[in-house]
């Protein structure tokens, strides 16, 4: 292993933070997050915006959410939901 | 399945007292050794699952306890209603006395379980719990490797069969319930049926069960109506797990998996539900929390052996076969049954229950209906080998312009429908059925895991014309709009220290979708090689926020544990205060609250209540009182600014004496502190004047604060 690999820790353990059953909703675009806080009864179940088009839910308000977002004529996809 | 029967066996014994469990033991284990409990019930479980042992146990008990439970095993039902225990005895003649101990004697070798309820957490005794049956009907369980090792052991049987001469037989498609079935699911899916606090149904879905077209109108080909046909769809329908109970709701569960292993499994799976049927049966229909169904489990298990030890070429005449069954089972046997209970009950379960199962074959001759086991039937029942699948037509649909799905039931399969069913809705059952294709239900079958390729394949295979382009558009539109928006309810999220960590990880193979410049979304943990991190933090959101900020005296600096903060707080704290520093040694970052951060507060809607609640989750204490402050600053009502004389005493006591003499007290305002009163300067002349009286001489002038 050179020093600049050594230096740079490449090879080691990665320190990582992990976030276990976190409610998200990510969207195509940023203006589709904005519509989406736009929307009234959604904004309250959005704690936060991680990025332009990752939303971060209130914990275990998703069915509320997908709900809303249905009534507003949108088909989310739900990660790990079958039928 | 055996897994789970297994798991419930693990689960009652371990309820078992002590010394039943023992004696429990010392018939299926027969131990040589002292052991504990917990090593008592693995033995159990692993003579259950032992073959040989288990067949040198089964051939130990009596011949009449070999025929129960083979007839049982013959059910493929693993959970029976004890009283039907009973009535199977007694109906191979036992006599009525010797009962009682022969089902106790199944206990006690260990072959059967009682199924208890969750409140239920000690048994002493299985005769005290056989004695409980007033209370509401008890079930027993026959874990499922026992029933494989069972086999009904040869007995001299009335044959009741006989030749027909050039009858045709009349046998169905297997299709008529799985399409009800799926009718049902689809309503259900769109609108839960309630449940009230009995148990029953409410009064809206009494009528949605019992009024709807499309489930409750006979089929073109049916020989027999049934009372109340939506309520047995519903009641098999949750045996099956189409459909779910959950809080006080019935709600759509999954179409059964069977479904795509052909017509036999889908169908197998449903037969051993018909002996479970509680609220449901041939005489009153729907006859909810009542026993008064109970008889009938056993006597269909009669019914159907009295067929199986037909011979394949011979029929029977149903008539005949409800009367050999009343005379045996004990539920008709004794005096004063209702004529109402025996009017043609086996006609209406056989005619309209087990044939369009295609479990059996009927024919009408000389004005009699008559029945055998089809070759499926035998094979269920019997274990003969199975016959061949039905032939197939893969091309059987026409997908119309309109979005209408016609579809030919003679190519129609389990598969088929219960793709067809997730995708679109029902409109008419008959020899072609009808389907309407709507944006909701391509949702749905979108969040069945089918793509817009997957449909779009599915109608080239199926479709007698290609499939309308206008339609395939929609079904793009449909798919692409879905793609749109993804909501994660149990994401898992890893937070690198920085990018190029975010980078490096990636390089190594890990799989997820980045978020930003440091964090990635995984679908699924079990993704994670863990082997490649070093954890510095995890957080679960499952679970209440935790305290992880802590603030100086000040009030107003906030120092976050990075180790233990989440994301909502990260999203919460630049609303809520201005960064000041990170740390990266420490794993800390700290935060200070300034007039503009709680401004911006404010107007993101955060109040006194909010910045109390914030701070009791996030540091376990009320917020501090400059945090209060500065949020409700613009808030505060405007201060009054005054000059005041105030009077101060070396001692409280003489203030006191002031304010409590009514010719002082008069002259006193506010009290200002222990020795300090104030005192309103055009009364001060007054109070000088009645002190001067007392001895008590008070300055004459005011005196100038310095500045």
């Amino acid at each position: 292993m050179t020093i600049a690999a050594l230096a740079s820790g490449a090879g080691g353990r990665i320190p990582v933070k992990l976030h276990r059953r976190v409610c998200l909703i990510i969207t195509e675009d940023a203006v589709l997050a904005e519509e989406i806080l736009a929307r009234k009864k959604l904004a309250g179940e959005v704690v936060g915006r991680l990025t332009e088009r990752v939303l971060l839910l209130r914990p275990g308000r998703v069915e509320a959410v997908l709900q809303e977002l249905q009534k507003m004529g949108h088909t989310p996809q739900v990660a790990g939901k079958s039928v | 399945m055996k897994a789970a029967d297994l798991d419930q066996v693990r689960s009652t014994l371990a309820v078992y007292d002590e010394t039943l469990l023992r004696e429990v033991a010392a018939r299926l284990v027969k131990p040589r050794n002292h052991w504990s409990r917990h090593e008592l019930i693995n033995k159990c479980l692993e003579v259950l699952q032992n073959p040989p042992v288990l067949d040198r146990r089964l051939a130990d008990l009596s011949l009449p306890l070999r025929r129960l439970l083979g007839l049982l095993a013959r059910s493929r039902q693993s959970i029976w209603p004890l009283a039907s225990l009973f009535e199977l005895l007694l109906a191979f003649g036992e006599e009525p006395a010797a009962v009682g101990p022969v089902v106790q004697d199944l206990f006690e070798a260990g072959l059967v379980y009682p199924v208890l309820g969750g409140n239920v957490s000690r048994l002493g005794s299985f005769g005290y719990w056989i004695s409980t049956a007033s209370e509401g009907p008890l079930y027993v369980l026959l874990p499922r490797p026992l029933m494989e090792r069972v086999r009904l052991p040869e007995v001299e049987q009335t044959h009741l069969g006989e030749t027909l001469p050039e009858v045709t037989p009349r046998r169905a498609d297997g299709l008529e319930l799985l399409l009800r079935l799926a009718v049902l699911w689809q309503q259900v899916y769109s609108l839960p049926l309630r449940r009230t606090q009995g148990g029953g149904f409410f009064k809206r879905d009494v009528e949605r069960l019992s009024q709807d077209a499309l489930f409750n109108s006979p089929s073109a080909d049916a020989l027999r109506t049934i009372p109340d046909p939506g309520f047995l769809l519903a009641e098999l329908a949750e045996r099956l797990g189409l459909l779910l109970a959950v809080e006080g709701e019935v709600r759509a569960g999954s179409l059964p998996e069977e479904w795509n292993e052909g017509l036999w499994p889908a169908l197998g799976a449903i037969v051993p539900q018909l002996f479970r049927l509680c609220d449901w049966g041939p005489v009153d229909g729907y006859r909810p929390l009542s026993t008064h169904n109970q008889p009938f489990a056993s006597a269909y298990l009669l019914t159907l052996e009295a067929l199986g030890q037909t011979p394949s070429e011979q029929w029977l005449a149903i008539d005949l076969l409800q009367d050999w069954v009343q005379e045996h089972h004990p539920f008709w046997a004794r005096s004063g049954v209702r004529p109402s209970q025996r009017g043609p009950w086996l006609e209406v379960f056989l005619l309209g229950v087990v044939w369009p199962l295609g479990l059996i074959e009927a024919t009408q001759h000389q004005e009699r209906w008559w029945v055998r086991f089809s070759d499926w039937g035998r094979a269920w029942f019997l274990g003969t080998p199975l016959p061949p699948s039905p032939p197939s037509f893969p091309k059987t649909l026409l997908l119309q312009p309109n979005l209408e799905i016609l579809v030919y039931r003679q190519g129609l399969t389990p598969a088929l429908l219960r793709r067809l069913s997730l995708v679109a809705t029902w409109k008419t059952l008959g020899a072609a059925c009808t389907l309407t294709l709507e944006a909701q239900t391509v949702y749905r079958a979108l969040e069945a895991g089918e793509t817009f390729e997957s449909l779009a394949q599915l109608f080239e295979q199926h479709g007698t014309r290609p499939t309308p382009p206008g339609v395939l558009d929609l079904l793009r539109t449909w798919a692409n709009k879905r793609e749109r928006i993804t909501v994660y309810p149990a994401a898992t999220l890893l937070e690198f220290a920085s990018a190029r960590d975010l980078e490096e990880a990636l390089a190594r193979g890990l799989n997820g979708f980045r978020a930003s410049e440091n964090l990635l979304i995984v679908a699924s943990e079990d993704q994670i090689d863990f082997k490649q991190f070093r954890l510095a933090g995890s957080r679960d959101y499952g679970l209440p926020p935790e305290r992880c900020v802590t603030v100086d005296d000040d009030g107003v600096t906030l120092h976050v544990d990075l180790s233990r903060s989440d994301l909502l707080l990260e999203t919460e704290l630049p609303r809520l205060a201005d960064l000041v520093e990170r740390q990266a040694g420490n794993n800390r970052r700290i935060y200070r609250l300034t007039p503009e951060s709680l401004a911006r507060a404010r107007q993101a809607g955060w109040t006194l209540y909010t910045l109390e609640q914030w701070f009791s989750q996030r540091l376990g204490h009320p917020a501090t009182p400059a945090a209060k402050l500065l949020l409700l600053a613009p808030q505060i009502e405007t201060p009054r600014l005054r000059q005041l004389v105030v009077l101060t005493f070396a001692d409280a006591a003489v203030i006191d004496g002031l304010e409590q003499w009514p010719q002082t007290r008069s002259f006193l305002q506010e009290r200002l502190g222990p020795t300090a009163v104030v005192v309103a300067e055009e009364h001060l002349p007054g109070l000088q004047q009645v002190c001067s009286q007392l001895g008590l001489k008070l300055p004459t002038t005011i005196e100038k604060l310095p500045g």
